[in-house]
């Protein structure tokens, strides 16, 4: 968008880009079993190997943990941008389109029926999660038009709803209540390369917005001016909407809910790159997966061998950040 | 061709009318103002023009093409808008907000100079590196404006554009539209003062209750019966210092308190005749020489007066003038006017009036400046007031005004 600020756009990509490198370094190497730089580069050189244990322990559990955790944290981070933008409201977050409720709510009908012949854990939370965004985007629709009010107040309607309905789940299926709460607390442990061939199917949905820099800048002066320069606000809105919401649904049905990375991450960008979408949204995307890397990595570090879900962590983390954020005065 | 053309353009928000059979073109290069009442429906009808609405009725036609017919991005090519309320909670650098003008360009939009050419256009190239949140109301709506322009289209609308402006800014503002529109920019700009109006603008077009009330010449659109009818007020065109300009009273025409004739001159009538109108009398005067300061301000408040050739003594022609018009009355009210032997028929005809048992009442000065003596009898068939303006309407007040009136 602004040419001269073109040439400042790239430090802050690529800094981030470091810190994301750095992060993911770390998160490869320690763990219960943890590995020296050199015995790292080995493994990722050495590719999967039958019958060495290190090995098996890298590509088998560590990588695909670390791959879900980077795409989860990015395509988080990524939604929270486009959505407190759109919304012009700086509190949003991914979840208050009702898409991480929904699928929460599939993700527990999963869990109740016990069926294994397919991840229906994952599928069902996926599922959920889409269907609730068609709901909420059927609800906000008038005339053509899509009331971004009547979204959010349908979407935490549904929220509610849906949390409803997992509890009553909950309670009737007491055997499965402590998998049931582990999976809404979020957590990467025990995921596979099947998530993360899920977790990819975000990565050109992160892509979209990217095109769309200029226009998401401009709508951060209101639909109307926007309209008055130029753009074509409605259409640009719906497709916003839907990639925020698919990367939402994306990001949860692998990882359960995970708060505060989407509501935070913007946040501490616009702080250090300022409101521009050239900048936020590559910056946003590296740092909500370092941070999502690194909090799963005090997850499975802090009371090793047990792990805290990731989502106590970045509350833990997120929730006295943001208020730190918001008492220094909201200048983003 | 027309560079706009509204052809009996109708709007309705939900089931209220907004906008009644609005029909009027623009030639490329007008410079023409837009006023009326709030909710006349004056942002409405730029929303029309800039396909932001449309129309429920009729047409409204950018280059021959219907509004709706247009793409936002090739809309944005031919109009620019500068709206009233410009909310931006976000902490974008001036050069940011401004470049986003040129978004409906595209890739032919110019170097990156451009942000920076613009606003040392607008006489405040020092604002580029600044950030836009830290700008004072004045500034924010220059650096709007330059984003607007920005858009290179060939119609500027303009909203309400001066009321966040001081004076040295609102000048600034309009002397720069002028110039723009020197090289061709047509501009089409709401506004409520009728004095920048009179001031800057060709033509105007005056919206009453969603309607055309007028579309002309200014000259010709705001005469006072025009806004009078309009805005429910009094309007009086004033001439001085080489300026036309309007001033208002608060009462419409027509809701008179009662009549009052003032024996005045030299400017000493020119205040009160001003209060007794904006108070709502009717007010009438005389004996004033033409050209007079006192006689001035009648006339372009449209009193009735009894006038008398410039530097002459009061003749017998307009000394019946003056009694008659004393008769009708319901007060006659003698200033602290100077008396001297081109004036004192004037103190006669006052003493006069009295006699035939009308209230008489003289400004206490009256007697420090009479070189004649004669108002030595007024004390005795008079009632002596101070003219101080309190007093005077407690004291207009008590009287029977009304009395004999329809």
């Amino acid at each position: 968008m602004t040419r001269l600020a073109r040439t400042g756009v790239w430090p802050g990509i690529l800094l981030a880009a470091g810190v994301f490198a750095l992060c993911l370094v770390l998160a490869l190497a320690l763990g219960p079993a943890s590995l020296s730089l050199g015995r790292l580069w080995q493994l990722v050189v050495a590719g999967p190997v039958q019958g060495d244990l290190d090995n098996a322990i890298f590509w088998q559990i560590r990588m695909p943990r670390v791959l879900v955790a980077c795409l989860v944290g990015a395509a988080l981070a990524v939604a929270g941008v486009i959505l407190q933008d759109l919304f012009l409201n700086p509190l949003t977050d991914p979840y208050v389109t009702g898409v991480s409720s929904g699928a929460a709510l599939g993700a527990t009908i999963g869990i109740v029926l016990h069926w294994s012949n397919l991840p229906w854990v994952t599928v069902l939370a996926l599922v959920g999660g889409l269907g609730t965004l068609t709901l909420v985007w059927m609800a906000a629709r008038r005339r053509g038009r899509i009331d971004i009010f009547v979204l959010l107040l349908a979407g935490v309607t549904i929220a509610y709803l849906a949390s409803a309905v997992v509890t009553v789940l909950m309670i009737s299926a007491n055997q499965d209540m402590h998998a049931i709460i582990y999976w809404l607390m979020g957590s990467f442990s025990g995921r596979g390369w099947a998530d993360v061939e899920i977790a990819l199917v975000t990565l050109p949905f992160m892509a979209v917005p990217l095109f769309f820099t200029a226009e998401m800048d401009i709508l951060l002066q209101g639909e109307k001016r926007a309209l008055e320069l130029g753009v074509e606000v409605e259409r640009t809105k719906r497709l916003l909407l839907v990639t925020a919401g698919v990367l939402t649904a994306l990001a949860v049905s692998v990882s359960g809910i995970i708060g505060f990375v989407g509501l935070v991450v913007p946040h501490i960008v616009r702080l250090l790159v300022g409101p521009g979408h050239r900048a936020l949204l590559p910056v946003s995307l590296l740092v909500g997966a370092a941070m999502m890397v690194v909090a799963d990595l005090l997850s499975r570090m802090v009371i090793s061998p047990n792990e805290i879900p990731v989502g106590v962590v970045t509350t833990f983390v997120g929730a006295p950040l943001f208020v730190y954020l918001l008492r220094r005065g909201r200048r983003a | 061709m027309a560079l706009i053309a509204l052809r009996d353009v109708g709007f309705a928000y939900d089931e209220r009318p907004v906008l009644k059979r609005i029909s009027f073109e623009l030639e490329a290069g007008a410079f023409v103002g837009i006023v009326g009442p709030n909710g006349s429906g004056k942002s409405t009808l730029i929303d029309l023009i800039d396909g932001i609405l449309r129309p429920g009725a009729g047409e409204v036609l950018v280059n021959g093409v219907a509004t709706d017919k247009y793409r936002r991005r090739a809309m944005a090519r031919q109009v620019a808008l500068v709206p009233q309320h410009f909310d931006l909670d976000f902490d974008l650098a001036v050069r940011e907000v401004v470049e986003m003008g040129a978004y409906c360009r595209g890739k032919e939009a110019g170097p990156s100079g451009d942000a920076e050419e613009m606003l040392s256009r607008l006489g405040v190239a020092g604002l580029v590196d600044r950030r836009f949140l830290e700008l004072s109301g004045g500034e924010r709506q220059l650096v709007v404006l330059a984003q607007a322009l920005m858009q290179r289209a060939p119609l500027l609308l303009l909203d309400e554009p001066a009321s966040a402006l001081d004076v040295s800014h609102q000048l600034r503002l309009f002397d720069l539209l002028r110039e723009l529109n020197g090289e061709g920019l047509t501009v089409l700009c709401i506004l409520h003062d009728l004095n920048l109006a009179l001031h800057y603008f060709d033509k105007l077009l005056v919206l009453s209750e969603g309607e055309m009330a007028a579309f002309g010449p200014t000259d010709d659109v705001l005469r006072p019966e025009i806004i009078e009818a309009v805005y429910g007020v009094r309007a009086f065109l004033h001439r001085h210092a080489g300026r036309t300009y309007l001033t208002y009273s608060p009462r419409p025409r027509g809701d008179r308190l009662g009549r009052v004739h003032l024996v005045c001159g030299g400017g000493t009538g020119s205040g009160l005749m001003r209060e007794l109108v904006d108070a709502g009398y009717d007010v009438s005067a005389g004996v004033l020489n033409a050209l007079d300061t006192d006689e001035e301000t009648g006339r372009e408040l449209g009193l009735s007066m009894a006038v008398e050739a410039p530097f002459s003594p009061v003749g017998d022609e307009a000394y019946a003038e003056n009694l008659a018009l004393m008769r009708g009355a319901d007060v006659v009210i003698v200033t602290a006017v100077p008396v001297s032997h081109g004036n004192e028929r004037n103190i006669v005809a006052a003493m006069e009036a009295a006699a035939a048992g009308k209230p008489v009442w003289a400004a206490a000065g009256v007697l420090d400046a009479d070189f004649t003596g004669i108002t030595a009898g007024v004390g005795g068939v008079g009632v002596l007031l101070s003219a101080a303006a309190d007093a005077l309407h407690s004291a207009l007040a008590a009287l029977p005004l009304r009395s004999g009136r329809p």
